[in-house]
């Protein structure tokens, strides 16, 4: 039994992971409409700039901290400069271009520090506490927590401020929300911003396990990928609850069932997103797509 | 005094060019409508006002030339700009799409103005907690004129408010318009191609057709005119 | 002088000869070239099959497709096996393309209703559960190590170098694989797939079902990376999980697009991109090869968004906006306007676009 609660921790902690980037790409999509394969990237390169100012001499929090400024204005350039003039063209074009955007920001990645993987260190130390019996690591709880925390922050953001209203304004109708005044450009770059923070902070939180490199989302970004669909692009609550869900059944089928072990696990999340959009083609949480011809 | 002056304004789409050198004056309480039928170019005259085409000529609004200002530029100035099929945000509940209206304001009456709002358009009171995109198409058009409205505008660009809905609620939309003239002495630039609601609520009216002037003057003038009445009042 | 060109280019005459002389040039190469040259140019061949299967299912048919390299791994895979248990090339081949192409109609059936990007998804799930199933299957596929093997050696009569004769086997193929590509494209089924690609809602209205046509791009797809694999393993002799590497499937992509999407000389562009420019960049430092595929993929996004190929028509746009600046004449396009008309200044509201989501589900 305790082995059990210990998986699902677990789990929920890698969950909270694909969560925090899952976040990031339903915040990219309701705000400008397209499907940001590069989130991953741009998560590594900021991880990066933690390494190097932690390596600096810097204290943990406050590389993390110059990591999360550096996310943001790189978000925000990224949507100015980058994919601000794919916002209204095809779809399929738009996501070459984050394509492009991703294996560029590796790159840019590999070309400052290689593809050694680094040691990053764990913002939440390496202790395991003994739960009654459950042993848990305090850094599966942290990243719990910080997910935890990071999606009431959101919700705050969006319901009950301003800033939140205009940027769910923007994302629904720009045109319109142009016309009362909103700066439209100016709160597009936020919404970037924001989700290259979530982005970070996925890496950062990941780091001390995956050590850096450029490569060290790469899964991650897929699983976020499947989480934010299975949850119905939308809806970032869904998005989580999806990450949570893959993450605890990804290592529950890898202990309990043997003829996946713990190679094959990765298939299940696939396996059952697969299933279960074939059943529910708009997700666990989404809206039902109404096709007006 | 005059609030808005177009001289000589053209608009284009890309290479196409629609409209040919409009000019015509907007005193500040003023209700102004522009007439024609469809493909006139009278929305891509507001769309000309708010910056959300490629404009020539010269647009000023109270001394200051605004030609070519970005749409939120524009609103920021005192323009509310009510477009063409409503625009309400779909997503966001009725009573946020009149918070979005107010965004600019940095006042503390924001509160009474959706109270005013709502008492302008009744329909909408009962609807205050559901997403914008459950709404009838008379009641996001109210929504729309009243998210215009939250601004507290100088000059409120109605787009084609009547379209899409049943006589009975273009109406209804129009009675509300008036007592927002008489109460709150907003100048309007009004499209229409109904003109006996236009008129019910502009003092003149100049009329499109393919991009340039073909008429203008009073009311009473234009509704004297036999081409005017043969092609928009019925005869 | 682009008259002159274009009325060239459409003269019969002139067409065959220029199909002769390239004919005679694939022909002669690789008698004149070394063997490392023609194992790049054999290369090429093998990943223009690939790409052009992507091609077919991503460029033509608008579905987007992560998932080519694993096709690609399990034709490599199957022609390993089946050399090893020594069954005949010709059959052997025949399953290099049959088998591929079974699993794509199979994973197309299940996804195909999906909306655009869940199908993205699911065929990037293809390279990730592939290589652990890979890696497991080690009586199949000799696991992590991967296979080697050696199947395709010039035969005595020919007098042929190795690299040579491998060099021919595998142009032939892939020659053949681009004709038949032709056909599919400009025939009924390459309407098919443009009119999917363009509005699914027109589409159905014309009587073409989206869904089959998905399907069968995708399966097209599947077949073509196939009998890439089949002849990636003639070039490299050697195959391993790594073959299905999700970055193999997007540098695909990549090259594809820097190519040129829904063009048959675009895949062949892009394929030469694939082989070539990973291999100079790794040669120069290879902490630049990804930096460098990056910056080119954006690169010809933002200033060449039709690819490579599309470079000499949009040299003559320009030539001809030049002039026609220059000369003073009217704007070319005399449209009546119209007020309903949306004006590209501005921004389409999202509300009308999620409900206009469904016409455009050929994402």
């Amino acid at each position: 039994m305790e082995y059990f609660i210990q998986l699902v921790i677990e789990g929920l902690a890698t969950g909270s992971i694909y969560g925090a980037l899952a976040l990031a790409i339903v915040l990219v999509n309701r705000a400008t409409g397209l499907i940001n394969f590069a989130q991953g990237g741009m998560a590594v390169v900021s991880t990066f700039v933690a390494y190097a100012l932690f390596n600096a001499g810097a204290p943990l929090a406050l590389a993390i901290l110059g990591a999360i400024v550096f996310a943001f204005v790189l978000g925000a350039f990224l949507e100015r400069v980058i994919v601000r003039p794919f916002e209204r063209g095809d779809p399929d074009t738009a996501v070459v271009v984050t394509i492009g955007m991703f294996v560029l920001l590796g790159g840019i990645a590999a070309f400052f520090f290689g593809y050694e993987p680094r040691q990053f260190p764990s913002f939440f130390g390496l202790e395991t506490l003994n739960l009654g019996g459950v042993f848990v690591s305090l850094r599966s709880l942290g990243t719990i927590v910080v997910l935890a925390v990071v999606v009431v922050l959101l919700q705050l953001l969006f319901r009950g401020t301003k800033l939140g209203l205009a940027m769910r304004a923007v994302a629904d109708n720009p045109e319109s929300a142009a016309l009362s005044g909103l700066p439209v450009s100016r709160l597009l770059m936020i919404g970037w911003g924001l989700a290259s923070v979530l982005g970070v902070i996925a890496g950062v939180l990941v780091a001390p396990q995956l050590f850096v490199s450029p490569g060290m989302l790469d899964f991650v970004l897929v699983y976020a990928l499947a989480a934010a669909i299975l949850g119905g692009l939308d809806s970032p609550l869904g998005a989580v609850v999806a990450a949570w869900f893959i993450g605890v059944i990804e290592n529950l089928a890898g202990a309990y069932i043997d003829v996946i072990g713990n190679d094959l696990k990765i298939a299940v999340p696939f396996i059952v997103m697969i299933v279960i959009l074939i059943v529910r083609p708009q997700g666990l949480f989404g809206r039902k797509v109404v096709v007006r011809v | 005094m005059t609030l808005l002056e177009l001289e000589n304004v053209t608009a284009s789409y890309g290479h196409a060019q629609v409209l040919h050198g409009i000019s015509f004056q907007v005193g500040d309480n003023d209700a102004i409508g522009i007439l024609g039928a469809n493909g006139a170019g009278k929305s891509t005259t507001l769309r000309a006002i708010s910056g959300m085409v490629q404009v020539g000529g010269k647009i000023t609004f109270d001394g200051t030339d605004i030609t070519g200002f970005r749409p939120d530029k524009v609103a920021s100035l005192g323009i509310a700009h009510v477009p063409e099929g409503r625009g309400t945000i779909g997503d966001l509940t009725v009573r946020d799409n009149l918070r979005v209206g107010a965004y600019l304001r940095k006042d503390k009456k924001v509160a009474d103005d959706i109270e005013l709002c709502l008492d302008l358009f009744p329909n909408l009171r009962e609807r205050i907690g559901s997403n914008a995109s459950a709404l009838s198409g008379g009641e996001q058009q109210m929504l729309a004129i009243s998210r215009a409205i939250m601004a507290k505008p100088r000059l409120i660009l109605l787009d084609e408010a009547s379209l899409g809905l049943a006589p009975s609620t273009a109406q209804n939309v129009y009675r509300a318009i008036r007592r927002l003239r008489t109460e709150q002495g907003v100048a309007m630039v009004v499209v229409e191609q109904n003109a006996m609601l236009a008129f019910s609520v502009v003092d003149h009216a100049i009329v499109l057709e393919t991009g340039s002037t073909s008429l203008a003057g009073s009311r009473d003038e234009l509704m004297g005119m036999d081409e005017v009445r043969r092609a928009y009042l019925g005869g | 002088m682009n008259n002159t060109l274009a009325k060239l280019a459409a003269n019969t005459w002139v067409r065959i000869g220029f199909a002769v002389v390239v004919a005679v040039v694939l022909v002669v190469l690789p008698l004149v070239s070394s063997k490392y040259v023609n194992y790049q140019l054999s290369l090429i061949a093998v990943f223009g099959v690939a790409i052009l299967g992507l091609n077919i299912v991503m460029g033509y048919a608008g579905q987007v497709s992560l998932g080519q390299s694993a096709f690609l791994g399990l034709g490599a895979y199957i022609a390993a096996y089946g050399v090893v248990e020594g069954w005949p090339i010709p059959l052997i081949f025949v399953l290099c393309a049959v088998v591929p192409a079974i699993v794509g109609l199979l994973v197309a059936l299940a996804a195909a209703r999906l909306r655009g990007l869940a199908l993205a998804m699911v065929t990037i799930a293809l390279p990730i559960i592939g290589i652990p199933l890979a890696k497991r299957l080690r009586e199949f596929t000799g696991g992590s190590q991967g296979t080697t093997v050696s199947w395709l050696r010039a035969p005595e009569w020919s007098g042929l170098d190795h690299d040579q004769w491998r060099y021919y086997v595998v142009v032939a193929i892939a020659v053949l694989m681009f004709l038949l590509a032709r056909n599919i494209v400009t025939g009924r089924i390459g309407r098919a797939f443009r009119v999917v690609k363009e509005n699914e809602s027109v589409a159905i209205a014309m009587g073409v079902s989206p869904y089959k046509y998905k399907v069968l791009a995708f399966t097209i797809a599947s077949l073509f990376g196939g009998v890439a694999g089949f002849l990636y393993l003639g070039i490299v002799q050697y195959t391993s999980p790594e073959t299905l590497s999700f970055h193999t499937s997007i540098n695909m992509v990549a090259a594809m697009v820097i190519g040129g999407s829904a063009s048959i000389l675009g895949t062949i562009i892009g394929a030469i991109y694939f082989v070539f420019v990973p291999n100079l960049a790794n040669q120069v430092n290879p902490q630049l090869t990804a930096l460098v595929s990056g910056a080119v993929l954006l690169a010809v996004l933002f200033l060449v968004p039709g690819g490579i190929v599309s470079l000499p028509r949009r040299i003559t746009q320009a030539i001809r906006a030049v002039r026609r600046r220059a000369g003073g004449s009217p704007p070319e396009t005399p449209q009546s306007p119209s007020d309903r008309v949306p004006a590209p200044a501005t921004t389409r509201p999202k509300s009308t676009e999620k409900k206009n989501e469904g016409k455009r589900q050929g994402q």
